[in-house]
């Protein structure tokens, strides 16, 4: 079992990597900086590493995705990330191609069981 | 703070120039924020400040994640010839050594262990010099022109550009390859650096010398056509190992490269001292034959006549190379 939780580790790893880049733009039509979205996040139940979603951000603003702001008003300074007209199109479409990945896997998976209990 | 302080450094630190500061500020206030959800004071503090970076981990993989890319010494492009290279040269490195060793033996069968001891070090000391400078000149290449690579051949590839499956007889072993890159470095340490035991060895009872063919007086101004012709015999195998398969340039190469060592052997073999002029008289001189004797004669004879012979030899061997790349390349 130990060893079975290794692989899941690491597929779990794969998986994740391309679904926080859609959960991260998904919550950035509002300017938000890395820790808030990281509170937010994980309140939606996607739990992200603050190391892993810093340097993301900073990924997407250099692909254009994102475009980003310091704010130096507050107590200390924040850089507010915001998603770029680009950065919206591309999240529109993937969330089409995130929601047709779903719902065949979902059937695949959906199948797979019902053949095992038409097994038993 | 001052743990904090040198997190931030660590981390930067291993970051381009440009981004430091942008990157020290931003990771600054996160693990501001990240303390301030702890809300923990005084003595509790501290161990909050070390939960957190606990918590982003440390400073080389979280600078790795905003690189983005991985450094390495030699990239996955470069990396297939870079192991086979090496292969070649610890093979052929340990072969001379050990060659070195068995001819040592020979020569002077009592300080076996000596040679043996000899053997050993020079493979400690041989082999991973050999490796150092295979990598460094390897990582040479990935700096200058690694990256490069993809733009060079980065056109769109189309299923056209597959390369045919090469027939078995027109494939070319590596073994083959690698066992003549041996042969010939063997042959090159041996004439440059002890053609003295290129000759008759005599024994009577034990090693007794050697009657050279060679004229040492003149041998040094030959060594620079030895080098050539055993070298571009190493050329051509290189040639073949690149290849993998026979093709007419293949053959064609191989024929200009066999064509300039038999021009290379002509000019020495036919020039004036190259042989040992004295070969006769130091063979009788060694008792091998009777000076006067019916095989004395004979000797003299087959000596005299060998310069002619060596190179129709020669030449038979070297166009019979070129036009067995012709052959092969044109089997279907």
């Amino acid at each position: 079992m130990a060893d079975a939780n290794e692989h899941l580790d690491k597929i779990m790893q794969e998986l994740r990597r391309g679904t926080i880049t859609i959960g991260a733009l998904s919550q950035l039509s509002e300017p938000q900086y890395g820790y808030s979205l990281v509170t937010m996040l994980s309140d939606k139940g996607i739990h992200v590493e603050p190391g892993t979603l810093y340097p993301l951000l900073r990924r997407l603003e250099k692909q254009g995705l994102l475009e980003s702001k310091w704010d130096t008003n507050e107590s200390r300074p924040r850089k507010y990330y915001l998603l770029s007209k680009t950065g919206k199109e591309v999240f529109d479409l993937l969330v089409t191609e995130w929601k047709t990945i779903a719902s065949s896997l979902d059937q695949i998976i959906e199948n797979k069981e019902g053949e095992k209990h038409g097994d038993d | 703070m001052e743990m904090i302080n040198r997190y931030i450094y660590a981390v930067t630190q291993k970051l381009p120039q440009s981004q430091r500061e942008d990157i020290a500020i931003e990771l600054r206030g996160l693990i501001e924020d990240m303390l301030e959800e702890r809300g923990g004071q005084g003595n509790r503090k501290e161990n909050d400040v070390e939960e957190v970076l606990l918590e982003l981990g440390s400073p080389r993989t979280l600078a790795d994640k905003y690189r983005g890319t991985k450094k390495y010494l030699i990239g996955p492009e470069l990396f297939d010839s870079y192991i086979l290279v090496v292969k070649i040269v610890l093979i052929v490195m340990s072969s001379l050594i050990g060659v070195g060793f068995i001819v040592q033996t020979i020569l002077d069968p009592v300080s076996i262990l000596d040679h043996f001891i000899d053997m050993i070090v020079s493979l400690v000391t041989t082999l991973p010099t050999a490796f150092g400078w295979t990598t460094f000149w390897f990582a040479i290449g990935e700096l200058c022109g690694g990256t490069k690579q993809k733009d060079l051949t980065g056109k769109e590839w189309k299923p056209a550009d597959l390369p045919p499956i090469p027939d078995e007889k027109r494939q070319i072993k590596r073994s083959e390859s690698i066992v003549g890159i041996i042969i010939y470095t063997i042959i090159i340490v041996f004439l440059a650096f002890s053609n003295e035991y290129f000759g008759i060895w005599v024994f009577q009872d034990q090693f007794n010398g050697v009657v050279p063919f060679l004229n040492e007086q003149t041998y040094g101004s030959y060594l620079l056509f030895i080098l050539l012709i055993f070298g571009a015999g190493i050329i051509k195998e290189c040639l073949k190992l690149v290849a993998g398969k026979w093709t007419y340039r293949l053959a064609a190469y191989t024929t200009i490269v066999n064509a300039i060592s038999m021009a290379a052997i002509l000019f020495m073999i036919s020039g004036p001292d190259f042989w040992n002029p004295d070969f006769m008289n130091q063979l009788a001189e060694a008792g091998v034959v009777t000076a006067g004797s019916e095989s004395f004669e004979t000797v003299t004879a087959i000596w005299n006549q060998s310069t002619f012979w060596i190179l129709i030899l020669f030449i038979i061997g070297l166009a019979w190379d070129a036009a067995d790349g012709f052959i092969k390349a044109r089997k279907k």
